[in-house]
């Protein structure tokens, strides 16, 4: 859906491009994250996307257009793209529901058209638009408003979404929140997300896709598991740190390492015994450390398919380790 | 010097209200004039294109405030005479310093992230300029207007040295005929004239700023 194209970028009077022939594909209805440390470029190539820089060489193609060529002005692209920022930047002198209905507005959408669809993006986002419709900025929480920020920018329904460390300005607990909740969102409106972040954690839990960048120039590219698993040099490694083998088992469904298993192991109590199929096999290993068992039933739906063990998670993680 | 009541009410009741009616033109002319020329120059000067030449710009301004305004009467004296036009056009001059300023350090002291997000939006430049900019540096905008207004409020005094008209006239006939009764209906009539001016402009600061600012 969004097609980068040896884009590069050099500022005025900078010796070095900030964006060096980056190329890549950003698949529809994917969360692509772009990973790296300051100053790497990715945020520059999200306001490539959208236009607020424009790149000195290489093109951006949304859809197959070249995001130049689609519309006369920067704005009007705009419009069809949501942006969300760490700062949020509401405007503190409208309420929640003016601020929302920001681009609706810019649309010139019907006022009743308008209202509802405020109302329903608030719910979205876990806010309650009685309560929270007719309050300004300053009257929010941090976490309150980066949801304000990104129902706002859903309001006009953009097939793209891109998102600047938007869950960088909150504390730990309330960001952990916002992901778990935007990803949940993003199941139901699969969207395509390009999302900046300088934590390989978070682009780990949140990427379909990862772009690793490093002073303008693409590192390596690929789903979580691929990065984890085959990481292109030692600068991934030490980007990946130092307990991949957990971060791999979050990633990996208790269904790959299951073996049949026709009875569990009279010690495990009933209620803690197994793990769902699609869960991961971290859970199944917190499980083992609490119940202090080596092995641990997998079940799909109510109906025991077999069981996981200690053993078979460390041949999985040792044949990795192996590889790399 | 000694009082003399009767020659006090006289003055303020007789001979001052017709020079209080020309203080309060000398004060309201220059004073739209410099919001005229002052307002949009300062919006100008925030701009992409223009921020180079905003040093140079407000060097001029601060010279305009700097320059005494006799001495500005003085410098146009061969091309405006004397009486009420240099007069009003040194108070002009003196006036467009306050707000050229604060409207240069209203826009330029809206945060970044609001207009980061807005041109995200997809807002034109203009569009934000109305909607965003201007409507969060009222407050230090009408500062600027109201700063202007009293300066030029008690520098309007000056007028009459030149015969331009203005509560100077009853204040420098006191001061020359060693009459305090004038000097001190004069000076009340200004700072009445000053108050006036602030309340109204309070008033219509009040009208332009929006609620989240009113509750700070």
């Amino acid at each position: 859906m969004i097609v980068l194209d040896e884009v590069t970028k050099i500022f005025p009077g900078a010796r070095e491009p900030a964006v060096d022939r980056v190329s890549f594909q950003v698949t529809e209805g994917n969360i692509c994250v772009f990973v790296g440390p300051s100053g790497c470029g990715k945020t520059t190539i999200l306001r490539m996307i959208n236009r607020l820089e424009e790149p000195t060489d290489g093109d951006i193609y949304i859809k197959g257009e070249r995001v130049k060529d689609k519309h006369v002005n920067a704005d009007e692209l705009r419009r069809e793209i949501g942006y969300v920022i760490q700062q949020v930047g509401l405007l503190p002198h409208q309420t929640v529901e003016q601020n929302v209905a920001l681009v609706p507005r810019l649309l010139k959408w019907p006022a009743d058209k308008i209202r509802s669809r405020v109302a329903e993006l608030l719910q979205m986002v876990g806010l309650d638009p009685q309560e929270i419709s007719h309050k300004y900025p300053y009257q929010l929480s941090g976490g309150m408003m980066q949801r304000v920020g990104v129902a706002r920018a859903l309001a006009a329904d953009p097939p793209i979404m891109l998102m600047d460390e938007p869950f960088g300005a909150v504390d730990p607990i309330v960001r952990e929140r916002l992901q778990d909740e935007f990803l949940r969102l993003q199941k139901e409106l699969k969207k395509t997300i390009c999302f900046v972040t300088h934590d390989i954690n978070e682009a780990i839990k949140m990427g379909d896709h990862i772009v690793i960048l490093a002073a303008g120039k693409l590192i390596q590219h690929g789903t979580p598991r691929e990065i984890l698993t085959a990481p292109a040099n030692d600068f991934v490694k030490d980007l990946i740190g130092e307990n991949k083998e957990i971060k791999l088992l979050e990633l990996t469904r208790a269904a790959e390492l299951v073996k049949p298993q026709a009875e569990l192991p009279p010690a495990l109590s009933s209620n803690g015994c197994c793990v769902q199929s699609i869960d991961p096999v971290q859970r199944a290993l917190e499980i083992m450390l609490k119940e202090n068992s080596d092995t641990v039933g997998v079940r799909d739906g109510d109906e025991l398919i077999g069981a996981i063990s200690w053993a078979a998670i460390k041949e999985y993680i040792n044949a990795i380790n192996a590889n790399i | 010097m000694d009082f003399e009541t009767d020659r006090f009410i006289s003055t303020l009741v007789d001979r001052a209200p017709p020079h209080a009616l020309e203080h309060l033109q000398l004060v309201l002319i220059p004073l739209v004039i410099a919001f005229v020329v002052a307002f949009p120059v300062a919006i100008l000067l925030t701009r992409r294109r223009f921020i180079r030449s905003t040093e140079r710009v407000m060097a001029v301004f601060n010279a305009g405030q700097t320059i005494p305004p006799l001495a500005v009467i003085a410098i146009f004296f061969p091309f405006l005479g004397l009486g009420r036009e240099p007069a009003l056009l040194a108070l002009t001059i003196y006036a467009l310093l306050p707000i050229a300023r604060n409207t240069l350090v209203g826009l330029k002291g809206v945060p970044r992230e609001v207009i980061e997000a807005a041109r995200g939006m997809g807002m034109t430049d203009w569009e934000i300029l109305i909607r965003v900019e201007l409507p969060l540096s009222v407050p230090v905008i009408m500062a600027g207007v109201r700063i202007s207004a009293i300066l030029i409020a008690a520098t309007a005094a000056l007028a009459s040295l030149v015969g331009g008209g203005g509560m100077g006239t009853i204040i420098f006939a006191g001061i020359d005929f060693f009459r305090v009764e004038l000097v001190l209906a004069g000076t009340l009539f200004i700072v009445f004239i000053a108050i006036l001016l602030d309340r109204v402009l309070t008033v219509v600061e009040n009208i332009l700023t929006t609620v989240h600012l009113k509750s700070r």
